[in-house]
């Protein structure tokens, strides 16, 4: 059958593009995400100049609109054993991370005609969580809202983490909330007519130290009691799950086959076509550049495209909401902190959960295209908005993982990158009124979590503002840093 | 498909069980095509039949499962007696793939987005499908043998890529006694000069040769570390950390499609592929061609195809001005599914005309390689003429970033000659700013 190919690796044809052009995704990163151009093998080399020259033609981008993607090194598919070899000082920070600029904010992509003059709802961030949230004030009933963000759907942590979604948390609050969002994402196709492939591979975590497996064993407890079929097992029985696992120094996993994975993207793209079928708008490259305030209320959002007034503003910017609230006067504890993840060629399914050795913060899971998504925190990672790729985290992921999966050390990476967590000085978020600006509500601080959280805190922060009490906008407040009523999550990864 | 002469002692691959002539040390996908092979694998979403198409690693059309591990780059992997080759992603075979279906079925092509998402369960029972038909190979056999230790390397200057504008840089770094490493991925030096068509306007051969050379390494990255800027350079299942004062990126560019109808079937092939064949592996992918692109380089493979016995049987010249002579300006459709036979092109008079061929050679200027440069912090921008992204340069190779300088075809399409000047006027640069005139 007759089809004109853009992109031999992934098959991607002109009409794939013509198809993104006409549904809105009309700058190179989108393009590529939504028609999976320059995902391959060959990480758009061959085919990059192609799109971005029908892109000039038919979208009509010229100049700096027409920016390549950007580059995600390794420049050509790398075996992780090589990278292994690379010499890291683990008693040093990191340093460094390239691409030296990411390039997040394009003006030359702004959009020419001005924002409307008012809104009832101004949602700052175009992530997850904005967007799920504006999704769910729409099922109420609210249609006058406006979504702001700085760049493309997917540029912040939405579009960079690895899809991963669990019930094992060492919260109720977190059970709740995952086990809710989970539920949201199995009809989340059927809903908003995208597909998300979501597959319930489970969680697999193991733990190499005794501490660490008693916490496994607490939060499992803690897990069956609401009702998570979280089981504990021995190194041995862990391996028919995947037995490809040495499970070299592992004392114990812990199992929940309800866990899973989705893709990330077209998650964000499903709420934003939604909302827009519905009336609301969503803005990209339009950024926040300050509030007009008076009283005690935010009055005003003002953006590089003209001021929009406002009954609310919903901060949901996530690791860049501290930077966004200063410009309201308000000081938020939340910190980012770079955290590095890699996507390796595609293979026919062998793994099914996602596998996280809890000690040291490594994860990996085999997404629906087959790719092997992993990263792993690094312990000496200053805080600060660094969004580089070092080959330090390459090596010491490589590392990890062939201790656990020799065979990978054939399996060549073919790109990574790196997306900010949103950290908060106890691990849980910040929901609510601000209070000192009751108008300013607060929807941040997920540490990395926040995508697989966003259906159901949504869910419920629409109901609250819908006017329906909620004590998680009490618990999690802003204020509970004066207070000192800290609630802390241990089950990080990383 | 034609031997031509080659070298090397004759040996056997094993072809998914079939034993296929090669000779010792060429491209396992170079020996291939010698024995009439042409579909090396089937395409990820649509089971479209793939052959080599850029012959330089930077596609995805001629991987293949080597023993035992998925995915490598035949164009890249040198023929061993008994190598064992198995074709990926197709069942039963790559010949004969009940899932090429997919292509006919979805002739507009399938939305993955959005395909029966609001059919109730449609979606669980399509991630399980979804997940089953992706992914290209197998998990590998077996664990790879350890890397050996990674290497660091210091000096002042690190040159990526030794075709005419990376080599006569190297040559004017080591006339000024600057220490420099020139980092090439392939077995030789000259790049185009070697491999491409040979152009009247080439720059004579560099004698004497630079000396300070890593063959064989291909730089991955431009990183930076608490030591300062460094080339991660993969080289022989080994690491090399070259940090050094001075970068200078000539690492060409990647052939990039052009867009008709089935321009991904095997027989249409990258026209420097095509040169690099005939020149460096003696076999002619073809016996009649058709040529599509623009520029020297174009009629410069249609001289050397014909001076080596095949029937050029069109040139498409994109480029071509009305009434200037050329015949075909527009490719319209390559025929063929597993095996190309013809192409249909429109004249400049808007007519349709089928050329039979067997071979289809396109010759645009590669699409610069401007990664590495970019992770560095260059601008890169899109150039409406070339049609391609570039790195945005002056006349003596300076990026927009301190440190960082490109040579040749990574700043715009340019003659050999060209290359090797903007090459040499990018190493005086350099030498002047070490030596601290600016």
């Amino acid at each position: 059958m007759s089809k004109t190919v853009l992109c031999t690796c992934e098959d991607v044809t002109v009409e794939d593009v013509e198809t993104a052009i006409a549904k809105g995704y009309r700058d190179v990163e989108s393009v590529k995400r939504y028609t999976g151009f320059g995902t391959g093998f060959c990480q758009g080399k061959s085919c990059l100049s192609a799109v971005a020259d029908m892109l000039c033609r038919r979208a009509d981008l010229h100049g700096e609109a027409l920016a390549p993607f950007t580059p995600r090194p390794p420049w050509q598919p790398t075996e992780l054993s090589i990278l292994a070899s690379a010499p890291v000082d683990e008693s040093a920070p990191p340093v460094g991370g390239v691409p030296v600029s990411l390039g997040l904010s394009n003006r030359a992509l702004r959009p020419s005609e001005p924002l409307p003059a008012r809104a009832q709802v101004v949602v700052i961030g175009g992530g997850i969580m904005g967007l799920a949230l504006a999704h769910n004030l729409s099922l109420w009933g609210e249609r006058d809202i406006l979504v702001l963000d700085k760049s493309y759907l997917c540029a912040g942590a939405s579009g960079r983490n690895g899809g991963g979604v669990r019930m094992q948390w060492g919260t109720q609050s977190n059970i709740e909330l995952a086990k809710r969002s989970i539920e949201l994402m199995k009809g989340f196709a059927g809903e908003m007519g995208i597909h998300i492939w979501f597959r319930q591979g489970g969680y697999l975590f193991l733990a190499k130290s005794d501490a660490v497996a008693r916490r496994l064993e607490r939060s499992a407890a803690l897990h069956n009691r609401h009702g998570v079929p979280t089981q504990i097992l021995s190194a041995e029985d862990a391996r028919e799950i995947v037995p490809e696992l040495t499970m070299q120094g592992v004392k114990v996993c812990a199992f929940n086959r309800r866990d899973g994975v989705i893709f990330p993207w077209p998650f964000l793209w499903g709420y934003a076509q939604s909302l827009t079928r519905r009336g609301a708008r969503v803005e990209t490259f339009t950024k926040v550049t300050g509030f007009e305030l008076s009283q005690g209320r935010v009055r005003a959002v003002k953006t590089d495209r003209g001021d929009v007034s406002c009954e609310a503003v919903v901060l949901a910017a996530g690791a860049w909401s501290p930077e966004v609230a200063a410009l309201a006067g308000v000081k938020l504890p939340n910190q980012p902190h770079r955290h590095e993840i890699l996507s390796t060629e595609p293979l026919k399914p062998f793994l099914g959960p996602l596998v996280s050795v809890m000690d040291s913060g490594l994860y990996f899971s085999q997404s629906t295209r087959g790719e092997l998504v992993g990263g792993m925190g690094d312990p000496k990672e200053p805080a600060g908005m660094n969004l580089g790729s070092t080959l330090r985290f390459l090596s010491r992921f490589a590392r990890a993982l062939i201790e656990q999966l020799p065979e990978a050390g054939r399996i060549k990476v073919l790109r990574q990158w790196a997306g900010p967590y949103d950290v908060t000085p106890d691990n849980s978020p910040i929901l609510g009124r601000t209070p000192t600006l009751p108008n300013l509500l607060q929807m941040s601080g997920f540490v990395g979590h926040g995508f697989m959280m966003a259906p159901a805190v949504a869910e419920r922060m629409a109901a609250w503002m819908g006017g329906q009490p909620d004590e998680l906008f009490t618990r999690f407040n802003l204020s509970r840093f004066a207070e000192g009523r800290l609630e802390r999550e241990d089950m990080i990864i990383g | 498909m034609r031997r031509l002469g080659g070298w090397g002692k004759e040996i056997e691959l094993d072809l998914e069980g079939k034993l296929v002539p090669a000779l010792d040390g060429e491209p396992v996908a170079a020996s291939l095509l010698a024995a009439g092979e042409s579909v090396f694998a089937r395409s990820v979403k649509y089971h479209r039949p793939r052959g080599p198409f850029c012959f330089s690693g930077g596609c995805s059309q001629c991987l293949m499962r080597v023993d035992g591990v998925p995915n490598l780059h035949t164009c890249r992997v040198p023929a061993r007696a008994g190598l064992k080759l198995e074709r990926q992603n197709a069942y039963p075979s790559a010949k004969f793939d009940l899932l090429a279906a997919t292509d006919w079925l979805f002739p507009k092509g399938l939305d993955h987005h959005e395909m029966f998402a609001h059919v109730p369960a449609a979606d669980r029972v399509l991630t399980r499908v979804a997940r089953h038909l992706a992914g290209l190979g197998k998990l590998p056999d077996e664990a790879p043998p350890s890397a050996k230790p990674a290497e660091t390397i210091r000096t002042k200057v690190a040159v990526v890529g030794a075709g005419p504008a990376g080599s006569s840089a190297a040559r004017a770094l080591e006339e000024r006694g600057l220490p420099y490493l020139l980092i090439e991925r392939e077995p030789y030096l000259g790049g185009r000069l070697v491999h491409g068509a040979p152009d009247s306007g080439e720059p004579p051969p560099l004698d004497p040769a630079p000396t300070s050379v890593c063959l064989e390494a291909t730089a991955v990255g431009l990183y930076d570390d608490e030591e300062g800027r460094f080339l991660a350079v993969l080289r022989h299942w080994s690491l090399l950390k070259v940090y050094a004062e001075r970068f200078l990126l000539a690492p060409g560019g990647t052939p990039t499609l052009i867009a008709f109808e089935n321009n991904d079937i095997p027989g249409v092939l990258a026209g420097r592929a095509v040169s690099r064949l005939l020149r460096v592996h003696r076999l002619l992918p073809g016996e009649r061609f058709a040529l599509i692109g623009e520029g020297a380089e174009m009629y410069a493979l249609a001289r050397l195809l014909e001076s080596n016995g095949a029937t050029v049987a069109a040139v498409v010249d994109l480029c071509a001005a009305p009434g200037k002579g050329a015949l075909f300006v527009q490719p319209v459709r390559a025929l063929g599914r597993r095996r190309l036979h013809g192409l249909e092109v429109r004249g400049h008079d808007g007519a349709l005309h089928r050329i039979d061929c067997d071979a289809v050679a396109l010759c645009r200027p590669p699409a610069p390689s401007f990664e590495l440069a970019r992770q560095g912090g260059a601008l890169v921008v899109f150039d409406e003429q070339a049609r391609t992204f570039a790195v945005k340069t002056d006349a003596h190779g300076r990026t927009t970033q301190r440190g960082l300088f490109v040579a040749g075809e990574v700043a715009s399409p340019m003659s050999a000659l060209a290359a090797a000047e903007h090459g040499r006027r990018a190493a005086q640069a350099i030498a002047s700013e070490l030596s601290g005139g600016l």
